[in-house]
């Protein structure tokens, strides 16, 4: 055995050099020990809390649950907005790892361009810890379990279950019912979208847009802990959502499928005549007693489906192409038109409230109306002859109506205008639909701000004449019409048009009952009244009357207007306005087809398919009617 | 009992169990313990619920294997007068340069590395290995040159000595062992004497060589001779804001793992960052994350202190050894000790690179553990042989453990 001979020589722990060496290292160890202990120190006492709010926020997935969105019916509870579940596919920033290699494969798989869902990345901004929804509705095979059975591929992505819009009456009331859609970071700064996050859904026009708040419902949120990968371990918290109210319209589905049916059906009828150009139109019913919106359809029209799980850049262009006719654009709010004839009742009515004339005076019309140097023709050339107020208004007499015009041209001031505008011309109906267009009543203050030339800023004797048959600068929105006639109807009440009745709670208990909103009354002679009534009454129930073929044979009496406006360049616009019946209105029906010819061949037709609907008549039309005015 | 009355039976005759029982280091066989339970603890808590495993103390059986090996080697390793090493050294120098030129081409590769060596049961880590080696072969070597400790020709040699198998390491490529290695040799140099200009010269040249690998030969001659990943690691803690994924991703997870720990902890098997799989190698590198994670703030300072029980010891074991050599490769021991402890916890609050260096008794890895109970083992016998002889007769005084004591 070796052993080395231990006493004669020191031991290293007797050497001073090799004890100090060794002390010098132990402090070394000291000193690291130390360095760890503060930093376990900064760490775990120190910020202890912030980082446990990290540990929390990546572990922790808080996501919405959505709320069905209220479903839509007809007045007699006959839906027209559903909804259907379906899954969308989205992606948690948070767990996106790598993404250079898992949005390719995931754009390859969902058959969209990269750029979408970088995009869509891109406008989520900075909450990692939310799910940003890259498309919707899509389909569970191949594609959703495609994604499921290989989600380790594709860490971040998730698939979730969202409920979509379903429309089982496709395009009938598109423009009425409006769609939904993502909030849009322009949504989200509007006070009433404060409470909601980025990636909810909205409405977006129509009454789903308007009723957003009570359609909706409220989000809940389902809480899980999810491992690293994403992948969810358990419950936390489970918040169940609120189911949106239901909405219930003021449309009859029936109605509204025979108005838009009828307009489709004019629109065609005008192409046949040889208005080639003739391709869009309105038909508006309503009850002239309460406002509320029976039937409103605007052509063309489009399947709001197109809209859900998101709509294609290509499709959206061509609900807004002018070449197409602009289907997004709903006609009925917002188109704004030339009266035209069917102006004249309410002009008839201003000149009767102010005293220009008493309903019985003759006018005699030669066929042309001559004021300084100027001529303005009616549209029958030899003339009406000899006419009262009543007559001039059953024939659609012209020169009658210039003449009432030069008259209120000689009144100074625009007291046609203040007139006409009691009647809620040039302003907003308030109807529950968005972005309704105001129209516009021109008066020489109208003139000096929008005319282009010196003498064009002038309000002259012509401005009058032309306004007084609906033509010049007027604009009017079918549904203003409707509602200013609707006071001739009712006796002068000027309503706020509606196209919802009720709300209703998920089991169908009526919430909320909208009434019938009077928003003007206009004050006539009994007498005044009587005189509009009758000449419009004989516009389809006397041989005289321009809708008289229109309304051959039709068992209920209608009191009406047609008009034809001229709107250059292009053909004339088609004008037809009636309710019935004549002595207790329950319908009133307006219809414009746009470059479609004449009121009384093109747009009284088709009011008169709609009245038969409604009062279930048999149809008595005859095929073609002559044109008159 | 038995075994006692065995030993008493024996004693005065040759080996005495009685005296060797008597002599060894409990305190430090103890910290030894409680290191390994408290690590074997920690691996089955990070691994029990790994998808594919075939039981849940897979890791904790597996590690069992080093165990068993590493306390046979333990025991037999004290039995052995340390003393014998300085003969022996240059010859396990060399066997050490062969297990490592052999790793190079014999090795089996994994992730890009050449390391292991596999046999029918059990893979071998000849880096591991050679850490014991280097200890022991370095010890004989500087304790023979003692006299030429002011001699600046003979300190070099000892780098160029040191150099071979640090090199052969470097090349498989394992960067964190290679330090280990440069540790190694610094604690033992340090307590061996050498003067201190030449441990500042040596310092200097070390950190210049480094700054030179990392910035300028990339930066203006391009040369690489770390791999990018290398690089990464090894600097990545300086910036962690820059990048969410790879090395940055792991650090920014053990940190959260340790800060969320706070004081006491998530209790044992409850920590989120560990079994939700936010910890990156849980059972390997960064188990000190999961200690910190589930027993807080206490808890590290148990391990750390357990660790500085064991090098306290080492310490002892070094200023009482009856000659240099005995002192020489306490030093070595406390070299890697403190090294490994301080680079592996430091990586995981943030503060040292990432490296792959494993925590001494702790970590998951059969080769580690084994090692590291081999160099106990190591301690045991200096300790041993310096107070008492075990073999032959009885000495009578017992000098050098009294002024130890």
């Amino acid at each position: 055995m070796y052993l080395e001979p231990i006493r004669k020589r020191r031991s290293p722990g007797e050497d001073p050099s090799t004890r100090m060496r060794l002390a010098v290292l132990a402090v070394g160890v000291l000193l690291l020990f130390g360095v760890l202990v503060s930093r376990l120190w900064f760490l775990q006492i120190l910020s202890g809390d912030e980082f446990t709010a990290q540990a929390n926020n990546q572990r922790l997935r808080t996501v919405l649950v959505q709320a069905p969105r209220g479903v839509i019916y007809d007045r007699n509870l006959d839906p027209l907005v559903v909804n259907r579940a379906g899954l969308s596919v989205g992606i948690l920033p948070m767990d996106l790892r790598s993404p250079e290699i898992v949005i390719p494969r995931l754009a390859a798989v969902l058959g969209i361009p990269e750029e979408d869902i970088r995009s869509k990345l891109d406008k989520a901004g900075q909450d990692k810890y939310r799910v940003v929804i890259i498309k919707e509705d899509v389909p569970e095979n191949p594609v959703v379990s495609y994604l499921l059975e290989h989600s380790l591929e594709f860490p971040g992505v998730r698939v979730e279950k969202s409920y979509l819009r379903e429309y089982p009456r496709e395009a009938l009331a598109t423009h009425i019912l409006g769609y939904v859609g993502e909030a849009s970071t322009k949504d989200l700064e509007k006070e009433q979208f404060q409470t909601l996050k980025g990636g909810a859904v909205v409405g977006k026009d129509g009454v789903e847009a308007v009723y957003d708040s009570m359609l909706r419902g409220v989000d809940g949120t389902r809480t899980v802990e999810v491992d690293a990968a994403g992948v969810p371990k358990r419950m936390i918290q489970e918040i169940q959502p609120l189911p949106g109210s239901n909405l219930v319209l003021t449309i009859d589905n029936r109605l509204q499928a025979v108005a838009r049916e009828a307009l489709i059906n004019a629109i065609k009828q005008a192409r046949t005549d040889g208005f080639a150009n003739s391709a869009a139109g309105v038909i508006v019913a309503l009850d002239p007693r309460n406002g509320e919106v029976l039937a409103m359809t605007s052509h063309p029209d489009y399947d709001p489906s197109l809209w859900v799980g998101g709509i294609s850049s290509e499709a959206y262009q061509a609900l807004k192409d002018p070449q197409r006719h602009n289907p997004l654009f709903d006609r009925a709010t917002k188109g704004l038109y030339p009266a035209a004839s069917t102006f004249k009742p309410f002009v008839a009515a201003t000149a009767l409230r102010k005293n220009l004339i008493d309903w019985t005076q003759i006018y005699s019309d030669p066929g042309t109306f001559k004021r300084d140097g100027h001529v303005w023709r009616d549209w029958m050339p030899k003339g009406h002859g000899d006419v009262n107020l009543v007559e001039a208004l059953a024939e659609s007499c012209d020169v009658y109506f210039y003449n009432l015009g030069s008259k209120f041209y000689d009144q100074k001031g625009p007291v046609l205008q203040d007139g006409l505008r009691e009647f809620g011309f040039g302003r907003r109906t308030g109807i529950d639909l968005p972005d309704e267009y105001a129209g516009q009543v021109p008066d020489s203050e109208w003139k000096k701000k929008n005319g282009k030339t010196d003498v064009d800023r002038i309000w002259k004797p012509g401005d009058d004449v032309n306004l007084a048959i609906g033509q010049g600068d007027l604009l009017v929105t079918p549904l203003q019409l409707a509602v200013a006639f609707a006071g001739i109807a009712n006796g002068g009440d000027i309503l706020v048009p509606r196209v919802a009745r009720q709300i209703t709670d998920s089991s169908g208990n009526v919430t909320k009952q909208f009434e019938a909103e009077v928003r003007s009354h206009v004050d006539f002679e009994a007498e005044d009244l009587d005189a509009i009534r009758r000449g419009l009454k004989m516009v389809t129930g006397d041989p005289t009357g321009t809708a008289y073929g229109a309304f051959r044979g039709f068992p209920i009496a209608v009191v009406g207007k047609t008009g034809t406006a001229e709107k250059k360049p292009g053909d004339d616009y088609a004008w037809f306005m009636g309710y019935a019946p004549a002595n207790d209105p329950e319908i009133l029906v307006v219809a414009l087809i746009e470059q479609g010819g004449h009121g009384s061949s093109i747009a009284a037709p088709a009011v008169r398919k709609v009245l038969e609907a409604y009062f279930n008549t048999e149809s008595s039309a005859p095929a073609q009617v002559d044109a008159t005015e | 009992m038995s075994v006692l009355q065995r030993s008493r039976t024996s004693a005065g005759q040759g080996f005495s169990m009685r005296r060797y029982l008597a002599n060894v280091d409990w305190i430090l066989l103890v910290a030894t313990m409680g290191l390994i339970g408290f690590g074997l603890a920690m691996i089955y808590s990070a691994t029990h619920a790994d998808p594919g495993l075939t039981t849940p103390t897979q890791y904790v059986r597996s590690q069992g294997l080093g165990l068993i090996l590493g306390s046979l080697a333990l025991i037999g390793l004290s039995l052995i007068d340390f003393s014998w090493f300085s003969r022996l050294g240059k010859y396990l120098y060399w066997v050490n340069v062969a297990l490592l030129v052999l790793t190079l081409v014999i090795g089996s590769e994994r992730m890009g590395a050449r390391r292991w060596i596999a046999l029918p049961f059990f893979d071998v880590q000849t880096s591991e290995i050679g850490k014991v080696l280097l200890i022991v072969a370095l010890a004989a070597f500087l304790a023979e040159g003692v006299e030429l400790r002011g001699s600046l020709r003979f300190v070099l040699k000892s780098v160029i000595y040191v150099a071979l198998p640090i090199v052969l390491i470097f090349l498989q490529p394992d960067l964190g062992t290679a330090l280990v290695f440069g540790a190694i040799f610094a604690s033992m140099l340090l307590v061996w004497g050498a003067r201190w200009p030449h441990l500042a010269i040596l310092g200097g040249a070390a950190i210049g060589g480094m700054t030179l690998v990392l910035r300028v030969l990339p930066r203006t001659l391009g040369v690489e001779l770390l791999k990018p990943y290398q690089t990464e690691r090894l600097t990545v803690f300086l910036n962690p804001g820059q990048d969410t994924s790879g090395a940055a991703y792991q650090l920014t997870q053990s940190k959260i793992a340790v800060a969320s720990g706070m004081f006491s902890g998530k209790g044992f098997m409850e920590g989120t960052q560990t079994h939700l799989n936010f910890l990156p190698a849980h059972h390997t590198d960064f188990i000190f994350s999961v200690i910190a994670e589930e027993f807080g703030f206490v808890g590290a300072l148990v391990l750390l202190s357990l660790f500085l029980v064991v090098i306290w010891r080492a310490f002892r074991i070094a200023g009482s050894s009856k000659s240099l050599l005995g002192a020489l490769i306490a030093a070595g021991v406390v070299g890697v000790l403190v090294f490994q402890v301080f680079v592996n916890v430091g990586m995981t609050l943030g503060i040292m690179p990432i490296t792959g260096i494993p925590l001494p008794f702790v970590s998951f890895g059969s080769n580690s553990v084994m090692v590291f109970l081999i160099l106990v083992g190591l301690l045991q016998s200096v300790h041993l042989h310096s107070r008492t002889a075990l073999y032959g007769g009885r000495l009578k005084g017992d000098p050098y453990g009294q002024m130890a004591a």
